[in-house]
């Protein structure tokens, strides 16, 4: 209870005016949001600031962090259930929202969503439904992903809001219907941009039936106009752009962008595709372009503050634009406030502009374009076209000529002509401008009184005189205009010659309602004019402020990139300052360098064009301190304008809130310069009503700026996104110099490198000269002496030749000498050996005479001896021979005996080994003889035990014949037939006789047999045996088949007179020529004997 | 002149040596190799042959190349008559002999004919049957007289063999030469059969011999057809000349094994049934689908429980 008396207590002060407390307060909660989980903190701030409406509370909510999340959600829920708090839950969910709270994505899941959409759907007040899709157009792009599966819900909504534009079923002013309608295009917008092929299917099985048709021709299809085809079309599918792989590497601003993308309407579209491209491309080019007319726009502003440089004012007014326009053009509209073409403004421009003066310039014309616009296009029926040509002007060329048509039809003639004179003519009106815009940059809000001097009157005039020295005069400036905007945007039309530009301004001339045929070199060349113009004709046209305020828009889209990232500006500037930085910041280096080329005087900085090329990086620090103070300055300028420091958001809301009660306040005294007032005034409704109608207008038009200043926060974080990428992409460029010039210098040191080769190889052919002469001499020296060595040689050889004849004469003497000394030798040897043998044959004849002494004394010896010798006996010597003799002879004979027998001993040894081999082969010849004979043996006996078998068969047949003859005769003894007895009595004996021979013969047999295996040389067997055998045979052969009795009969008898034939054979003998004849033939040739 | 003798005796010795010898070096060397891996018979037609070519034919060799190896069917109704004496082993005389059984059997065929045993109609079987009644002079009175256990026998080996040759007369010389080796060599030895089947049957699976003892099926096991008539009617006659092979070249072990692998064959069967009857009844009817590896199987074991054959000069 403490708590929550003490939460009662906080609650009253948070809204105290004392700026302590009220961080004290703040503080204060947020501590207990932080120490207190629970519901009840959060639900009573909830119900404050549905009772208070109080910022602080708002405020707190809006910053609330993840656990109070739900009950807010919740507590929010809730109220969503009740008609009456609907709209301020609506609201506070839209200020929560758009603070992108870190839970956002819980919001899909979150209850509070259907109950939204069920809202939507079934609401039927017109704010309410405002309000609700504004917020649903802000939370789509946080949820992309989980949104789909409201996706029919949405789309269900959509074709609500669409139908109920038309229709107008709660019968609501057309007013709100104008909001709506806005909001819907909004819807639109989103929804195609995120979801196209899904939408796309919706709005083809939507509007395919019949009662939707008039919707779409009324108010879908000109919203199709305002978008390009959208990509995913072609190459997505309805599944694939649900897929959340799809939203992942989105950002809530990425979505906003994407969407932005796929719009032509210029109050939507995004550039960056343009931008990218050509950017890409050629980065520096652009960038060079862009900065052009923005450098011009500056010089002429710094020429302008500081002195006068008359001819370049146009631009200079547009620099300036942003910040002063609205000043400018709500005194006059206050002060213009009866004339017609004012009641169809129902803009918040207008009504903001008549209570509160200073107001960010970026926002506020846009939502006024926007709102101004659909009024129009309401009012005359002409929903689509009129949208279209206050949003489309500068980028599609039909727009311009609807929105002539309709200035034509719908505004009075008076009315209609100025705008188009002011667009025209501004741009050949540069004398005019020129005073008014020195006026204007001396003392910037102060113009209005110059300015209302040139009257609506006045512009004719001068158009016709100046347009061409204007023309001339720019021609430069327009000329980089032009080259910019026809890179910037893709429109043919900005494409136009500048000759193209001329002949439709003298056309206008003439025709004043005829063109509005500019491009947008010419539209932002004029747009000063055009703005200032406004105020001076006092005719607050629709094209005047939509083309003024859409000049900022262009340049600002393209050109507030950068603004982000090197602006830095303080969120209190942005207001006032955006035109300016704006235009300031993009122009990196060139703008400033120029800037300060111009700019000189003032400033000290003429080196600054060095930063560009020495310093890249650096430049944009530079950049942005230049601005910066270039900001400074001109905020100074403003400050006595606006003295506002407060942060600009709140500002802002505060003032429509604030402007809100001064205007029910003013309303009473006033008549409105609206026409809806002016309606009601005529239409004779309370005063009341009408208050009512306002302050829900105001409501609404806080929402549509709350909800397009969530877009520009969406823009501007994609602005500092892409300015980081830039200075990526100036870094890699720098990177890329420093590279060529390593190059460069690698370059020349392969120069130094070849010139010093060149040297060395010239030095190279000098030594290789000399050496080769060195070498030549050398070779010729080495022939010289080789020369020598022979001539040298051949003396040696003939002296070696000479020396071998001495040699040889030498060797010959030598041999000469020898002989000599041989032969002197030799006779001395000789006469020593002649010597002896003579000392010698001198002791020999002294032998010999001694020896032939002694010969004769023995030979006178044996005389004596022989003598008595031959006295002696000669007789036995005979008798010795003759025996000899004998002896031989014998010898012979005995030894020829020999020889004899010997011979005769060789001869009969032969002659037993002739006998011996003779009596081996008679062996021999016994052995085989003998197998020879066993072979017969077993042959024969083969042969016979094949006889005897058949033999014994034969036996045993004849015995199986007597059994059955036997038998027969039993029968036949027993039968009846008694009287064949008689007759056959003698056959019967007859054939006993022959049974017994048989037998006879059979004992025979065996008999002989037994003989037969008893003897086993093999008898012949006697004749009796093969006569009954042969008899056994015919007697068989002779009974052939009898089966009954006579034939048996006949059989016997056949066998008697076998039997007799077997008979006489045996006694006469059968021939030999029977005997060899086989039995049937025997049988065949006994019968014919027969 | 003793010398010479003896030496040409030897001489003779070594002939006949070497004409075994040729038997086993005229094989081809990898006929060892081939009955390893299991053909069996390879290089046995050759050898054969080479036997076949004497003029006298060795009966003693050709019975002992039928004991080891099995005959090539082309050879081995030849081979059969030869060893049964139906042709005399003088190659010249062959067809006089031949001529002669011709005659005789159609002259006993005649005289039956006449005596009207037989007729046209009479089945070939009961030809050969009252021929060799008639030839045997066991004829009985009339046809009435009912058939001796010996002719049923006939029978059967006599169906089996006309199975096996086509000639009518060569088939009633082997029918009847053949029951009457059985008859005469192989009468002592055939009653003895069924002892050695038991012993074998001890040594190769007891539990086997148990069983049937324990059924009292050992004495009532089919004998007669086993071991009289020579598992004819009982192994399809592809199977069976293998077997009578070596019957008629004097082995009549083989049928003990040729029984014993049956019953080994079927003794999952065998054990299953529990009564005498039953076995008996089954094992005259065993299935003939497998009776060829049952006769290899019994070879083997033959083989292995009595050795190789050897030629015994």
């Amino acid at each position: 209870m403490a708590q929550q008396g003490n939460v009662g207590e906080l609650l009253s002060m948070l809204d105290s005016p004392i700026l302590g407390v009220l961080e004290d307060i703040t503080a204060a909660f947020k501590d207990n949001l932080i120490c207190d989980r629970g519901p009840m903190l959060v639900n009573s701030l909830v119900d404050y600031y549905l009772e208070t409406n109080s910022q602080q509370a708002l405020h707190i909510l809006s910053t609330l962090q993840e656990p109070h999340d739900k009950h807010l959600l919740d507590k929010i829920n809730e109220y969503m259930g009740k008609a009456a708090t609907r709209l301020p839950t609506l609201s506070l969910l839209g200020h929560v929202i758009r603070r992108q709270p870190s839970w956002k994505h819980k919001l899909s899941q979150a209850p509070l969503l259907l109950s939204l959409l069920k809202c939507l759907k079934t609401d039927t007040d017109v704010v309410v439904l405002t309000t609700g899709v504004l917020v649903l157009i802000t939370m789509l792009p946080m949820i992309p992903q989980s949104g789909k599966q409201y996706l029919h819900d949405f789309f269900g909504i959509f074709g609500r809001l669409s139908a109920w534009c038309l229709q107008n079923p709660g019968h609501v002013a057309e007013i709100y219907l104008v909001h709506l309608h806005a909001s819907v295009y909004a819807l639109f917008h989103r929804l195609y941009g995120m979801y196209p092929c899904n939408f796309v299917s919706f709005l083809r099985s939507h509007y395919s039936m019949k009662e939707n048709l008039e919707t779409f021709e009324e108010v879908v299809k000109p919203m199709m106009e305002h978008v390009r085809i959208h990509p995913e079309l072609v190459t997505g599918s309805k599944d694939h752009e649900l897929d959340p792989r799809r939203w992942k590497r989105l950002e809530t601003h990425d979505v906003v962008i994407e969407c932005a993308k796929i719009s032509l309407d210029p109050a939507e579209a995004s550039y960056e595709d343009g931008y990218y491209s050509a950017s890409r491309k050629s980065c520096t080019n652009l960038k060079h372009h862009q900065t052009d007319p923005s450098a011009s726009h500056y010089i002429d502003t710094q020429s302008s503050y500081g002195t006068s440089t008359p001819y370049s004012t146009p631009r200079l007014t547009l620099s300036q634009l942003p910040g002063q326009l609205p000043q400018i053009l709500s005194p006059q509209s206050i002060k213009l406030s009866t004339e017609p073409q004012q009641v169809t403004i129902w803009s918040p421009s207008a009504v903001c502009g008549m209570t509160t003066p200073p107001t960010s310039p970026g926002i506020v014309p846009s939502e006024s374009s926007q709102s101004t616009s659909q009024p129009y296009s309401k009012a005359f029926g002409t929903s689509a076209v009129g949208k279209g040509t206050p949003l489309g002007t500068p980028a599609t060329s039909p727009p311009p000529c609807t929105s002539d048509d309709f200035v034509h039809v719908s505004l009075p003639s008076a009315a209609a002509t100025p705008p188009k004179k002011e667009d025209k003519p501004d741009s050949g009106r540069p004398s005019l401008y020129r005073q008014q815009n020195v006026i204007s940059s001396d003392k910037s809000l102060d113009t209005s009184g110059s300015k209302s001097s040139v009257t609506l009157s006045d512009l004719p005039e001068f158009l016709g005189g100046l347009s061409f020295e204007d023309s001339a005069e720019k021609d430069r400036e327009e000329d980089a205009i032009s080259k910019e905007i026809s890179e910037i945007t893709t429109d043919a039309e900005h494409m136009v010659p500048r000759g193209g530009f001329d002949s439709p301004f003298y056309h206008t001339n003439e025709n004043l309602s005829g063109s509005q045929k500019k491009t947008q070199s010419v539209v932002s060349s004029v747009q000063g004019h055009s703005l200032t113009s406004e105020p001076l004709t006092s005719s607050l046209d629709k094209p005047g402020p939509e083309s003024a305020l859409e000049t900022p828009k262009q340049t600002f889209t393209p050109i507030d990139k950068p603004c982000g990232g090197s602006g830095e500006s303080p969120a209190g500037n942005r207001e006032g300052t955006s035109g300016e930085t704006s235009i300031l910041t993009p122009s990196p280096c060139k703008a400033s360098a120029q800037g300060r080329a111009v700019f000189g005087s003032g400033q000290p900085p003429l080196y600054e064009h060095l930063f560009e090329v020495a310093l890249p990086k650096t430049a944009y620090l530079f950049v942005g301190k230049k601005t910066e103070e270039l900001l400074k300055k001109a905020k100074g300028t403003q400050d006595k304008d606006c003295m506002s420091s407060t942060s600009p958001v709140e500002v802002l809301d505060r003032l429509i809130q604030q402007g809100a009660d001064a205007h029910t306040k003013e309303l009473n005294k006033l008549s409105l310069p609206s026409k809806s007032a002016d309606w009601t005034h005529f239409g004779g409704s309370p005063p009341s009503d009408e208050i009512h109608t306002l302050r829900n207008q105001l409501l609404l038009l806080h929402n549509q700026l709350l909800y397009e200043r969530f877009k520009r926060q969406q823009h501007a974080l994609r602005n500092r996104r892409l300015l980081r990428k830039v200075i990526k992409a100036t870094a890699l460029e720098e990177h890329n110099a420093a590279m060529k010039d390593q190059l460069k210098l690698q370059e020349k040191e392969i120069q130094a490198l070849k010139l010093s080769l060149q040297k060395e190889q010239a030095r190279y052919h000098q030594f290789q000269e000399e050496h080769e002469g060195i070498v030549a001499q050398l070779h010729s020296q080495i022939r010289q002496l080789q020369h020598d060595r022979e001539e040298f040689y051949n003396q040696s050889q003939e002296l070696q030749t000479k020396l071998e004849d001495c040699r040889n004469m030498i060797a010959d003497l030598r041999l000469e000498l020898k002989k000599a000394n041989n032969k002197v030798c030799h006779t001395e040897l000789l006469l020593s050996q002649v010597s002896q043998k003579l000392s010698n044959s001198e002791s020999v004849q002294q032998q010999m005479e001694f020896l032939n002494r002694q010969l004769l004394v023995l030979g006178e010896v044996n005389e004596l001896y022989l003598e008595q010798l031959q006295h002696k006996h000669t007789d036995t010597t005979k008798e010795v021979e003759m025996l000899h003799a004998a002896f031989r002879k014998e010898l012979e004979k005995a030894k020829l005996c020999v020889q004899q027998q010997s011979q005769r001993l060789d001869a009969s040894q032969k002659r037993i080994a002739e006998l011996e081999s003779q009596l081996s082969k008679k062996d021999h010849l016994f052995l085989e003889q003998k197998k020879y004979l066993e072979d017969v043996k077993i042959k024969a006996r083969g042969q016979l035990q094949a006889v005897e078998s058949r033999y014994r068969a034969q036996k045993r047949i004849t015995q199986a014949f007597e059994l059955e003859i036997l038998n027969l005769f039993g029968r036949l003894e027993n039968s009846p037939l008694k009287k064949l007895e008689d007759e056959k009595t003698e056959a019967a004996e007859a054939a006993e006789e022959r049974l017994d021979c048989g037998n006879e013969g059979c004992a025979d047999t065996v008999a002989g047999y037994s003989e037969e295996t008893i003897d086993r040389n093999g008898e012949t067997k006697p004749p009796s045996t093969r006569g009954s055998s042969k008899g056994g045979s015919n007697s068989e052969l002779s009974t052939p088949e009898k089966k009954t009795e006579p034939e048996i009969q006949q059989s016997l008898g056949d066998l008697h007179v076998a039997g007799a034939l077997h008979y006489c054979p045996t006694d006469c003998r059968f021939t030999p020529q029977l005997q060899e004849l086989p039995w049937y033939e025997v049988t065949r040739v006994v019968s014919q004997q027969k | 002149m003793a010398h010479h003798i003896v030496q040409g005796h030897t001489e003779h010795i070594r002939d006949m040596q070497e004409s075994v010898m040729a038997d086993d070096s005229q094989r081809n060397f990898r006929s060892v190799y081939y009955e390893k891996v299991g053909f069996r018979g390879v290089e046995e037609k050759k050898s054969l042959e080479i036997l076949l070519k004497d003029d006298r034919l060795d009966i003693e060799k050709l019975s002992t190349f039928s004991q080891r190896f099995p005959l090539p069917s082309m050879y081995r109704i030849l081979v059969w008559k030869v060893l049964l004496g139906i042709i005399p082993p003088h190659h010249k005389s062959h067809a006089l002999v031949m001529n002669y059984r011709k005659e005789q059997y159609w002259d006993i065929h005649h005289a039956l004919h006449v005596i009207r045993f037989i007729n046209d109609s009479t089945p070939q079987v009961d030809v050969f049957l009252r021929i060799h009644q008639l030839e045997s002079g066991k004829l009985p009175r009339n046809l009435a007289y009912p058939l001796e256990p010996e002719d049923e026998v006939f029978l059967a080996i006599a169906k089996a063999m006309e199975e096996m040759v086509e000639d009518p007369i060569e088939c009633y010389w082997l029918v009847s030469c053949f029951v009457n080796q059985l008859n005469s060599k192989h009468k002592d030895s055939l009653q003895q059969l069924p002892k050695i089947l038991e012993q074998y049957l001890n040594i190769e699976d007891s539990k086997l011999l148990m069983h049937l003892k324990a059924c009292a099926a050992m004495s009532k096991l089919p004998y007669d057809l086993w071991f009289k008539k020579c598992f004819a009617g009982c192994l399809p006659e592809s199977s069976l000349q293998r077997v009578w092979d070596k019957v008629i070249s004097g082995s009549c072990k083989i049928l003990v094994f040729v029984a014993l692998e049956i019953l080994l064959t079927f003794k999952m069967k065998i054990i299953a049934l529990t009564t005498a009857e039953k076995i008996t009844q089954f094992l005259e009817n065993i299935p003939q689908d497998n009776t060829d590896a049952i006769v290899s199987k019994a070879v083997d074991l033959w083989r292995t429980h009595c050795g190789t054959p050897a030629h015994s000069v």
